[in-house]
């Protein structure tokens, strides 16, 4: 049996354009973070866990051997979990399972990207070599085009009238922007209206530059222990109650972008393991992993908080906002702050604050229970953690 | 907290070669897989997760695993993947196992060496980008570096050296699965050419294309699989100094640590007796000799002696790389899966011309960065 596993503290540093500092720096700011906000320090860590994007993104191979010195990592069991967008997830689950099978009682867990790293080969062209060389990358250039595709097909599939999904998506993306500007790591700062989204430009139709997230530089790190440590750690350890994660087929064409397979499953698998049966009751925050506007009304369905084709109800009706019925990213989401590696986690980190009443400005009153998940790959990767203040 | 046993209960791999042309990573790992699961005789409905190891650089493209996905048999299951060192891929696995709602797991890896532009020039860029990168630095030179300096320092000689070129690639001849085989005299390898001073090129690993996949099961259900399960009994991994210029170069820390860790939890006391045959990862020859150092089989200094007494031959008292080793074989990031898995035939019995008599417990082993910066240590039992 394996043992019971808390957050015990979480990191992060601001994001943004951060030519202030190196990569490395910039992972030490938010290991530095961590330590500080759990009141421990490097001699305390028995195992790390890192991961980033494809490491082409900052042109060096095998981050993470470069990296030991912000990570705090020198003579230390390290591991480098990559899963695309989802591996801010992915490197939160493999921390959780490293420390729940009884072989390490802490582990520190790191995600990061810079971005604006690139020099000459910029993140988007990297990302563009994710996509299938023969049948995709043709047609493919960056991220954006692709989840256009599931946008376009999601209001299609659903019957959606264009402006009316468009309207919606907007109200997502005004939510989230100003839920930014309480978040002090945040990278897109602005305050905006639904008329500012809707006249944006188009970057990939029906996706616009304000329904789209930027690229960002930026770390996070998350101090996972074990019940025995939590518990001389801090009075609020935030615990897993339960995690999931599923993957499709690699190839666009050979899945349903809508009735999206692998995130039903890894949802499904998740609540199963939390003994979740109501998500909409039971659930006090969620951060999604929302990118693209129109993705997180199809997310609100997927993750079973209305049925099929009511994403609109929730955002209208205000049931999806910080003093909703379920707040949905508080922390402003991927929408205004994305450095890929870490995006996933920083889902992780807001979501073990949000349980310890750290969140400050962007705290939801009385959290006991919060949905972390991120997402990636071909629009193929789903990975969710869910935390709560009751011990499971 | 009882820890659930974990076993290997199964375990295939390509027959790797400098090219395999006619298939694409994806399809490579198909077949590989679909050997294992016939092997067992069971489908993928079996398998609860599926831990994958590739490289983004190794692969040539942005997030491997997107594209590997459907090859592994992972399409709407749980899949990770451990970045770099397949070995690493197993360690996850075992600890993943321990959760009460997974009894399977399948653990696989591959490189094709041939679509990169070359070891040299993906090594290169593992480098620091401002200190160390505009010196040329790769795995090669680093190689190179660490071999003069344990040469200087404890008088080990070229002889010596290419003893474990001698060994590995003649053991290779014995492999069906391994890509450089061949018999050879010391002073062959003296008279293969320098690629790095002290290196020569026998002393160096091959390129190649090849897979590895294997099964691993919980204590309930293993039996169900085969008759002989290799139980895993301890596994240990540790990261090292990253600049060049701030490390011992012969200095083996980083996996005196990882091979310490493992041996507690499997109660080794003594490796050079407790341990039937090791399968470790030596990229130069020379770094055989050291790691028998980190591995505690030897003192400081002495791993030259192993090889001078035979006792690492395949009728020695500990057998290292019956399979050749990656000196014989080496698709990159799956060569750490590659030793798991012969270490795993060893102790199934299953080694065919490779066998080592009687063998109770088996060593893997696996690094990967410059001079051997990440060490996985995993020991392997009856």
């Amino acid at each position: 049996m394996s043992r019971k596993v808390a957050v015990v503290g979480a990191g992060q540093t601001k994001c943004g354009r951060r030519n202030d500092v190196t990569y490395i720096e910039l992972i030490h700011e938010a290991v530095k973070a961590a330590f500080e906000d759990a009141n421990l320090s490097i001699k305390d860590v028995d195992v790390v866990v890192e991961g980033t994007m494809p490491a082409p993104m900052e042109g060096t191979n095998a981050p993470h051997l470069w990296h030991v010195e912000g990570a705090a990592a020198q003579n230390k069991p390290l591991i480098r979990v990559a899963t695309c967008g989802s591996t801010g997830m992915s490197i939160a689950h493999c921390g959780y399972y490293l420390v729940a099978s009884g072989l390490y009682d802490i582990a520190l867990v790191i995600g990061s990207e810079k971005m604006y790293e690139g020099v000459g080969l910029t993140s988007q062209a990297v990302m563009s070599t994710v996509a299938d060389a023969t049948y995709e990358r043709p047609f493919i250039g960056g991220a954006p085009p692709a989840f256009a595709l599931q946008c376009i097909r999601y209001i299609h599939e659903r019957n959606f009238p264009l402006e009316k999904a468009a309207e919606w998506a907007a109200m997502v993306s005004v939510r989230n922007h100003e839920a930014a500007l309480d978040n002090p790591y945040a990278h897109i700062k602005m305050k905006i209206t639904v008329d500012d989204v809707l006249k944006s430009r188009i970057i990939s139709y029906p996706v616009r530059l304000l329904d789209v997230c930027p690229i960002s530089d930026g770390a996070c790190a998350v101090i996972f222990a074990s019940e025995e440590k939590a518990k001389k750690i801090t009075d609020t350890p935030a615990w897993i109650k339960g995690v999931g994660y599923c993957g499709d087929d690699s190839m666009f064409v050979d899945k349903s972008l809508v009735e999206w397979q692998s995130c039903i499953l890894a949802v499904r698998k998740a609540y199963w393991r939390a003994g979740i049966e109501n998500p909409l009751k039971q659930i006090d925050v969620a951060e999604l992993y929302n990118p693209f506007t129109y993705q997180e009304l199809l997310y609100y369905e997927l993750f079973g908080f209305c049925g099929r084709g009511e994403a609109g109800k929730l955002v209208e009706e205000g049931i999806i906002a910080k003093d909703g019925e379920i707040a949905v990213d508080p922390s402003g989401g991927v929408l205004c702050t994305n450095p890929i590696g870490a995006s996933g986690l920083q889902r992780v980190a807001e979501s073990a604050h949000q349980i310890m009443g750290k969140a400050g400005k962007r705290q939801v009153s009385n959290v006991n229970v919060a949905i972390a998940h991120a997402m990636g790959g071909s629009i193929q990767f789903n990975g969710i953690m869910i935390l709560s203040r009751d011990k499971p | 907290m009882k820890t659930k046993k974990v076993a290997i209960v199964g375990v295939a791999q390509t027959e790797c070669k400098e090219k395999i042309p006619e298939y694409t990573a994806k399809e490579l790992l198909y077949l590989t897989v679909k050997k294992l699961l016939n092997q067992l005789n069971i489908t993928r409905q079996e398998i609860d997760f599926i831990i994958s190891s590739s490289s983004d650089y190794w692969d040539g493209r942005g997030c491997s695993n997107v594209y590997t996905y459907d090859g592994e048999g992972a399409v709407l299951k749980e899949e990770s993947k451990v970045e770099e060192d397949s070995a690493q891929a197993v360690a996850y696995a075992y600890a993943r196992l321990q959760a009460e709602y997974y009894n399977t797991a399948l653990v696989v890896s591959h490189t094709k060496v041939s679509i990169t532009p070359s070891i040299e020039s993906l090594t290169h860029v593992m480098s620091d980008v401002v200190y160390s990168r505009m010196f040329g630095i790769d795995e090669l030179a680093v190689a190179a570096m660490q071999a003069a300096l344990y040469m200087h320092k404890y008088g080990v000689t070229e002889e010596q050296i290419s003893k474990v070129s001698v060994k590995n690639l003649g053991n290779a001849l014995n492999n069906p699965y391994a890509h450089r085989k061949m018999k050879l005299k010391v002073e062959d390898v003296l008279q293969s050419p320098i690629l790095a001073p002290p290196l020569r090129k026998l002393h160096c690993r091959p390129s190649s294309d090849g897979a590895c996949a294997i099964m691993l099961a919980s204590e309930e259900v293993a039996k169900k699989f085969t008759d002989t399960p290799v139980w895993i009994k301890g596994l240990g991994f540790c990261n090292g100094r990253h600049y060049l210029g701030e490390k011992d170069l012969i200095d083996v820390e980083a996996l005196k640590i990882a091979a310490q860790a493992a041996y507690k939890m499997a109660g080794i006391e003594n490796p050079l007796k407790q341990i039937g045959v090791a399968e470790i990862c030596e990229p130069y020859a020379s770094q055989e000799l050291l790691w028998y150092e980190g591995l505690g089989f030897c003192g400081k200094g002495e791993g030259k002696k192993l090889i001078d007494e035979g006792i690492t031959e395949m009728n020695g008292e500990l057998p290292v790389n019956p399979s050749g080793g990656v000196l014989s074989t080496n698709p990159q990031v799956a060569r750490g899966l590659i030793r798991v898995a012969e270490a795993a035939l060893q102790v199934m019995g299953n080694a065919e011309k490779r066998q080592v008599s009687n063998v109770n417990t088996a060593l893997a082993h696996s690094t990967h960065g410059l001079g051997g910066q990440l060490h996985t240590v995993i020991i392997l039992g009856r």
